[in-house]
């Protein structure tokens, strides 16, 4: 890993029920691909995808982890190196919505407060099969203050925009952070932020 | 030539108009000579051609003869063409006759087949009650083997045939012998099993697939292995902390993997592990159970997450130690079954669909995952994260708790513990062999590293670095004030005042020691653990991101080292502002109370007794020796640098505010020599630099007169880079009693 592979480094951990389709949107996002039959994941799976966003390269380091409850405490270990959140449920299960409060506790447990969270409604192709309506899901994400977003990994319905959007704002914000820090000298024990840019320096 | 030939006719019927219109002599000889020419060519052509006559007529008469020679051959013609029609039609005949000898003779083929197959049904039928009376079962099943062989449709043709009732009565008697035999082969095998007679179980176990009943001789031999594995158990039992079920199972199939690849062929080693498997699953379930029950295991877990006051970790230690030995015993055992099934199945499918050698991986890939063995011990492994890491922090805390510094030592004890701990732990996760598990060991350490670690000895550097001297003579006044006050109230005279600033001092210096050697502990963590992980991927576990999920980790981990180097880096400039400045900015002030504007007298009296920096120098020195002995060589190399630059600043301040006389401006010359000579023994950076402005001062403060600057400005520079303004030379040119402001005014720089 050299500095000059990319400019920017996010990392990203997808977390919801197991089966909402976390594994399939990482697989249409990173591999173009939609493997049917899909079996659960086991632990964490990790993917790299690099993507230029107004001529900078953003590497993004995607982490699918497993939505079953015995792998969580290996899953909860991710939350806190993690840039941005992509909480993800099934727009066809109510089930997998009714558990975002859950998963919301589990974020402010073990996520930095930097964190950046999008709630992902996925599956929006069984349209047919809808339990969770797109307004209950706003109403939800507004309150938490979170973006939302719903797709399709079947049918690559927003995937893409989903990854780029959060790319986008991931800049943004190390943008600003770097900003901050250089301004403001830290004082002795607050530590200042190491930059997003910084952290490849060690290889 | 041709051209001119062609031209001819044409040429001459114009020519004859043009020959009447022909005047001048000479034109009209030479049209005359052109036609003379022509004239003789048309003649010669003629000759030629009449001389050809000849021959011509020879031609036409031998023709002529011809005529009725052609008559002839056409008559033969037509004779050839019947004859051949003829032979044609004759070899056909012969053709047909010869397919209908070939069909007939493939008849008699399958005639003869069928009559050695009957014979082959009544040898059998014969056979299998022979040699079930003899007990001879290898002979029976051999012939049951042969029946089972036979064209079946050919059979049934049979049945229709004269004989039909015959054959019927035979086949009748064969079937059943077949019931019976595969009754027996079971039964016998049955008994097998219950005795533990490897050779019969093997003996019965080669007769199935005689009986096309491959799936049950396989579910039987596990049957039988799954036995041997429950004897294994027993031994286990005994035991009791062992766990070599798995090693066991994989024992069993090594010793059988030949006879089934010899009688059943390959391909079917996953069949004989997936009925195994589930034996193995029943016998796992049961020894996981009573290790949950003798460990208490989830009592365990429970007081883990609930953060009971952990006197819980010494007995969490072993347990922990256990289910990593566990897990990675399992994960041998499954990265075993599935190397083997692999090239089982690798040499099976050679010829097989791309459809069927997928169908076999998912079939493989299920069995492996979702086998119980493999979900139990994901559970168990859930279950050890949360308590490895609550071992971690508890562990660290005790540390920091009972954290020591002994006298001479650059660093505390809990540097060195919680670094054991961490080793100890991510260690512990890695000999689990499970990748994930690993992970995110790595994962809990940097946080514990980062967040609560870093915040102890962040809070230690917090509480400062106690002032001295001048400041803590005031400081210890009041403090005393208050210390009696207080201790009148409560009766008693207390005297730790003094000692308890002593040890604020030293708690601070270790606090920055271990900071860096925190740093540097990180990055040997990281190498250590790259190198443990690079054994345990080569030996094959992991799939194929196990490599990226380790770097990514790690890389988190070692940015945790710089942290703790900004931190240091913090500690030394609140060190610089809070202990070094408030000391060494007095000792410079009192440069201000040598008067550099001396004459001759007084220069001397300066040279006898120094006024100033001889002090300061010793000041300088009696400062640092107490940081030199208590930081490490680097930071105090930092430290000793960030004092240099303090300094350098500082006295520029000061030499601003003061007058210089010609001999006060050498006096200061000399001050400033011997202040860099003395700098110089102390720091391992080079402080020309630093001291620049400085002697560039001193340089200006020395000079004859104004313009004699010139001599070092601007083309004269030579080597020298100024790191003064003309506005600030002007400034300490002023700083010159004896120079007068006009004609520094005047320079021109």
């Amino acid at each position: 890993m050299s500095m000059e592979d990319y400019d920017f480094l996010f990392k990203i951990v997808l977390i919801g029920n197991a089966g909402v389709g976390k594994t399939c949107l990482v697989r249409r996002f990173t591999q173009g691909l939609f493997p049917p039959g899909q079996g659960a994941t086991i632990g964490v799976d990790f993917m790299i995808k690099t993507v230029e966003i107004n001529g900078e390269k953003v590497k993004l380091q995607i982490w699918d982890t497993a939505g079953q409850e015995r792998f969580r405490s290996i899953t909860q270990s991710y939350y806190r190196s993690a840039n941005a959140l992509i909480l993800t449920y099934d727009i066809t299960c109510e089930e997998s919505f009714r558990c975002l409060p859950e998963w919301l506790r589990e974020i402010e447990q073990y996520a930095s407060n930097k964190v950046i969270t999008v709630l992902v409604g996925n599956k929006i192709d069984l349209v047919e099969k809808r339990e969770v309506s797109q307004q209950r899901a706003e109403e939800f994400s507004m309150a938490q203050d979170m973006y939302y977003l719903e797709t399709s990994a079947k049918e690559s319905d927003n995937v893409e925009k989903l990854f780029l959007d959060l790319a986008c704002r991931l800049i943004s914000e190390a943008r600003q952070n770097t900003l901050v820090n250089n301004v403001a000298s830290p004082l002795p024990g607050e530590g200042k932020n190491i930059g997003y840019l910084t952290c490849c320096n060690f290889n | 030539r041709a051209a001119a030939g062609d031209g001819c006719a044409g040429s001459f019927t114009l020519s004859m108009e043009r020959i009447r219109e022909l005047t001048d002599l000479a034109e009209l000889e030479a049209t005359y000579g052109r036609l003379c020419e022509k004239e003789k060519e048309v003649e010669g052509e003629l000759e030629t051609l009449l001389e050809q006559q000849g021959t011509v007529e020879s031609k036409m008469i031998a023709l002529h003869r011809m005529g009725p020679n052609l008559q002839l051959i056409e008559g033969d013609a037509k004779q050839l063409a019947g004859m051949i029609t003829f032979t044609c039609n004759l070899a056909e005949n012969v053709s047909s006759k010869v397919r209908q000898l070939d069909l007939a003779k493939n008849r008699l083929y399958q005639a003869i087949q069928r009559a050695d197959d009957i014979l082959d049904l009544k040898f059998c039928t014969d056979g299998v009650q022979t040699a079930l009376r003899n007990e001879d079962y290898e002979q029976a099943a051999a012939h049951v083997h042969r029946y089972l062989c036979l064209d079946k449709s050919v059979i049934e043709l049979s049945r229709q045939g004269k004989e039909g009732s015959i054959i019927d009565a035979n086949l009748k008697l064969l079937q059943e012998a077949e019931q019976r035999l595969k009754t027996i082969v079971t039964e016998k095998f049955d008994v097998a099993t219950k005795q533990g007679d490897l050779p019969q179980v093997e003996r019965f176990f080669k007769i199935f697939p005689l009986l096309g009943l491959h799936e049950e001789g396989l579910s039987k031999l596990s049957e039988y292995l799954c036995k041997q594995v429950m004897v294994l158990l027993g031994i286990d039992r005994e035991e009791n902390t062992t766990w070599f079920l798995p090693a066991g199972v994989a024992r069993i199939v090594e010793t059988h993997q030949p006879i089934v690849e010899t009688y059943y062929g390959l391909g079917r080693l996953y069949t004989l592990i997936k009925y195994l498997q589930v034996e193995c699953d029943r016998q796992v379930e049961k020894v996981v159970d009573k290790f949950i029950q003798q460990r208490d295991y989830h009592r365990q877990v429970i007081k883990a997450m609930v953060l009971f006051v952990c006197s819980a970790c010494r007995e969490l230690d072993p347990i922990l130690t256990e289910v990593a030995l566990m897990n990675a015993r399992s994960e041998l055992y499954l990265r075993f079954i599935k190397r083997r099934i692999i090239s089982d199945f690798e040499v099976g499918d050679s010829m097989a669909s791309e459809e069927v050698k997928q169908e076999h991986q998912k079939c493989l890939d299920k069995l492996l995952n979702n086998c119980l063995l493999s979900r139990t011990m994901k559970e168990l492994i859930g279950y050890y994260i949360t308590m490895e890491e609550y071992f971690m922090r508890e562990t660290v805390n005790k540390a920091v708790a009972m954290d020591t510094c002994e006298k001479g030592q650059l660093t505390s004890s809990m540097v060195d513990d919680v670094f054991y701990i961490v080793k100890k732990c991510i260690g512990r996760a890695l000999s689990s062999s499970s990748i994930d598990c690993l992970c995110a060991m790595i994962n809990h350490s940097t946080t514990e590293l980062e967040s609560d670690f870093r915040e102890v000895l962040c809070n230690k550097l917090k509480m400062g670095f106690p002032a001295t001297t001048f400041q803590d003579f005031q400081r210890g006044v009041t403090s005393a004030v208050n210390i009696m006050h207080s201790s009148l109230q409560q009766g008693k005279f207390d005297t730790k005042g003094i000692e308890s600033t002593n040890e604020a001092k030293q708690s601070f210096l270790v606090t920055l020691n271990n900071v860096e050697v925190c740093s540097e502990n990180i990055m040997t963590l990281k190498k250590t653990l790259e190198s443990d992980c690079t054994k345990l991927l080569s030996q094959g576990f992991g799939s194929e991101q196990a490599q990226a999920k380790i770097d990514s980790c790690l890389s988190d981990l070692v940015a945790v080292s710089s942290k703790f180097r900004d931190l240091l880096q913090e500690g030394l400039n609140e060190l610089t502002t809070s202990a070094v400045k408030p000391q060494v900015k007095p000792w410079i002030n009192l440069f201000l109370s040598v008067s550099h504007n001396v004459e001759e007298e007084e220069f001397n009296d300066y040279e006898a007794n120094d006024p100033w920096v001889q002090q300061f120098i010793l000041n300088l020195e009696q400062q640092m020796a107490e940081f030199k002995s208590g930081l490490s060589p680097v930071i105090y190399d930092s430290l000793t640098s960030l004092m240099t630059s303090l300094i350098a600043i500082e006295l520029e301040k000061v030499v601003f505010k003061s007058t210089f006389s010609r001999l006060g401006g050498l006096q200061f010359d000399k001050e400033l020599r011997s202040l860099i000579a003395y700098l110089t023994t102390v720091t391992t950076w080079t402080i020309r630099d630093k001291f620049a402005r400085l002697s560039q001062m001193a340089t200006i403060l020395n000079l004859e007169r104004v313009t004699e600057i010139l001599d070092y400005w601007g083309p004269n520079s030579g080597p020298l880079t100024w790191r003064l303004t003309p506005a600030e030379v002007r400034q300490v040119l002023a700083l010159r009693i004896d120079f007068r402001s006009d004609d520094i005014k005047r320079l021109r720089l």
